[in-house]
């Protein structure tokens, strides 16, 4: 951004249509600007205003399908101040959007757009469940075995869109999303096939045992889960902050031909993170099966991947801010289940928000990209 | 053997028609350089628009021309994103995907458009057309969106190749900074690429609902945006090579629902994923095989800034 060219700025961009006529009169388009440097106060305030108007976007489509700001504001003060029970279920919600994020945030860092979260979280569930339904090796160590596996199997299906960007710059956008649909449907074969609940025949798996269940903290409903999510939290925003490997994958992610140029190892930074994105994906996956469910559903994944973007993005790629956004966004999601519940909005209401979110701060970068001028 | 062949290749057009179709609007605005991650959203938003107006009773081809327009409408969010606001190509595709498969849900709940079957298109002659043997079925029995859709490949690629606006269209998407400099208005340009490529999409869209499926359930299009952007790199670009791509894809989507029938006894679900498996093995050929092949627009996914030239 540094590097380019100041010389043009009083020419204007697409002014043609007032700008003959009438001379240093306002434009209907407004000529843009590069803005050289943005202060960090900017910047937090942009973001804050992008929220903002996220926000009341949000209040808008709620009032829209017919939840009153009132209602809007009891349901919300339920959720944060009716006791510890829904602290807990909130915190609950947290755990898996926490390790989504980190997930997504992790490849986004290195450039790698991957929206095969869902398709990891499925294989690697898949995975771990075999581990369990097999009851593959002693009891003790089931649970360690399993998470092994739930990201063995995330790993191994980010590693075809990874090597197929990597060596012959296939669009990862459209590989991983397609290897969604194809783990989906691996997933609803074991479902329906081998892998049906013998005591119910519903479609999905038997209950784990005891042993293969994330063991409960002991206060409200909470499985260690919570306590994963967070220490890789604190690893990740380690090995970023502290470590070789996070120094050179920020210059990777801010530069990456530059990076290549003064001999940072770009392909191999970008196959560890491709690698720890799919090893994380495989254990949100896990930690769902493992931690929440206490068996692979059907429908368990569902609005991840979603999820895991939108975390991701606002998070602004970084650990810590990737665990703000989860928590806020387990109350989004446990508000949505109550408006459904109370009010019969559809869950996608929610989805719709996240969305609005997502281009609402998208948007937002283009402010501290350029300056715009109205004058000509 | 004849019978399964003709029941075949005569349903063939109808699933190849979608992807043709989006195939062709994603051509438009790539060509403009804007990369369209969007596909499956624009699609969605066609077919809730196609399934809406259907239920409301409104015919069959005004439905089809409704989603259209919807499908420019929702162009116009993204225009405004990635020709306005320099948002990335990418996340503006993801985000709208996103937003189009909330919206299409929301809407199709809350109206109780959802698993309601609709009358759907009609073949476009007579049955005593379609009656002949053997080629009747192939020839006549097709909807009036599989005989129009030969001649809009034809017009888009006469536009591409051959008119003064194809001509600032690929100017556009090769070199935005030389066409600028040239006097091409590219953020008008691009801006209409999306509009007119929204319209192609939704179109695509609404035909999945209106003419294939007769109903609606959420996320209907089940990735076939997704195959339409793989399907265009595999054509490297161009209307016809689109077509043919997509009579591949036809046919294999085709064929999936008539295997079983055969009696080849293949797991259900591992038939579901041939086309996504396709789609990859597709792009993979493609990679390889056009390695130093330069048909992709240079400026595929750049945003131009006048000030940002380097």
């Amino acid at each position: 951004m540094l590097n380019k060219a100041t010389e043009n700025n009083n020419v204007p961009i697409s002014g043609k249509a007032s700008s003959s006529e009438k001379k240093r009169n306002l434009q209907f388009i407004p000529r843009l600007e590069v803005r050289q440097n943005s202060p960090e106060w900017l910047r937090l305030l942009i973001y804050a205003f992008s929220l903002l108007v996220g926000c009341v976007c949000a209040v808008l489509v709620m009032y829209c399908v017919g939840v009153n700001p009132t209602d809007l504001i009891q349901e919300i003060s339920i959720l944060l101040f009716s006791g510890t029970r829904t602290v807990g279920s909130v915190l609950a919600q947290t755990a898996p959007l926490i390790i989504a994020g980190l997930a997504t945030a992790a490849a986004f860092r290195a450039n790698f757009w991957n929206v095969g979260l869902e398709g990891q979280m499925i294989v690697g569930t898949i995975f771990a469940s075999f581990i369990a339904i097999h009851d593959i090796g002693p009891a003790s160590l089931r649970l360690f075995l399993m998470a092994f596996a739930a990201m063995l199997g995330g790993i191994i299906w980010i590693a075809p869109a990874g090597f197929l960007k990597l060596k012959l710059g296939i669009n990862e956008v459209i590989t991983t999303l397609l290897l969604n649909y194809v783990a989906f449907n691996l997933l609803l074969h074991l479902l329906f096939g081998a892998w049906k609940d013998p005591v119910s025949g519903f479609p999905h798996s038997a209950q784990f045992d005891l042993v293969e269940r994330l063991p409960k903290i002991g206060w409200e409903n909470l499985t260690y889960a919570l306590p994963l999510a967070v220490s890789l939290v604190l690893l990740i925003w380690w090995i970023l902050s502290f470590s070789r490997v996070g120094y050179l994958l920020s210059f990777v992610s801010s530069n990456p031909s530059m990076a290549k140029a003064v001999g940072v190892p770009v392909l191999g930074l970008s196959i560890t993170a491709i690698i720890m994105s799919g090893a994380i994906g495989g254990l949100t996956g896990f930690a769902i099966a493992s931690g929440l469910e206490f068996r692979m559903t059907r429908d368990f994944f569902s609005g991840f991947l979603f999820s895991g973007v939108l975390i991701a993005f606002l998070g602004r790629n970084h650990p810590i801010g990737v665990a703000v956004v989860a928590l806020f966004m387990a109350m989004l999601v446990l508000l949505g289940q109550s408006l459904q519940v109370f009010y019969q909005v559809p869950f996608a209401l929610i989805q719709l928000i996240q969305a609005i979110f997502i281009i609402c701060v998208a948007a937002s970068e283009f402010f501290l990209t350029y300056r715009m001028h109205w004058r000509n | 053997m004849v019978d399964f062949l003709i029941n075949w290749i005569s349903i063939v057009p109808s699933f190849a028609a979608p992807f043709v179709l989006a195939a062709l609007g994603l051509i438009i605005c790539e060509r403009a350089g804007v990369l369209n991650l969007g596909a499956e959203g624009f699609m969605l938003v066609g077919a809730v628009a196609g399934v809406g107006l259907m239920t409301n009773g409104t015919p069959a081809l005004a439905a089809l021309i409704g989603a259209a327009l919807a499908g420019s409408a929702f162009g116009l969010i993204f225009a405004f994103m990635v020709a306005g606001l320099r948002i990335n190509h990418v996340i503006s595709g993801l985000a709208l995907v996103f937003l189009a498969q909330a919206l299409t849900s929301l809407i199709a709940t809350q109206q109780g458009w959802t698993n309601n079957p609709i009358s759907g298109l009609k073949p476009l002659f007579s049955d005593s057309l379609s009656d002949i043997l053997y080629f009747g079925p192939i020839l006549f029995g097709q909807d009036i969106i599989v005989y129009f859709t030969p001649i809009l490949c034809f017009s888009v690629a006469y536009i591409i190749y051959q008119t003064t606006i194809g001509l600032k269209l690929r100017a556009v998407g090769e070199n935005p900074h030389a066409a600028d400099a040239a006097g091409i208005n590219v953020t008008l340009i691009r801006f209409l690429a999306i509009i007119i490529g929204g319209a192609f999409l939704g179109l695509a869209g609404g035909y999945l609902t209106v003419a294939v499926s007769k109903i609606w359930v959420d996320g209907v299009v089940g990735g076939r945006g997704w195959i339409a952007i793989a399907l265009v790199i595999f054509a490297r670009w161009g209307p016809w090579r689109a077509l043919t791509g997509a009579l591949l894809f036809g046919c294999i989507e085709a064929l999936i629902p008539r295997i079983a029938a055969v009696g080849f006894h293949v797991p259900q679900y591992f038939l579901l994923m041939t086309p996504y498996l396709a789609t990859l093995g597709v792009m993979i050929w493609s990679a390889i095989r056009l390695k130093n092949d330069w048909s992709q627009p240079a400026a595929l996914g750049q945003h131009h800034i006048r000030e940002e030239r380097t």
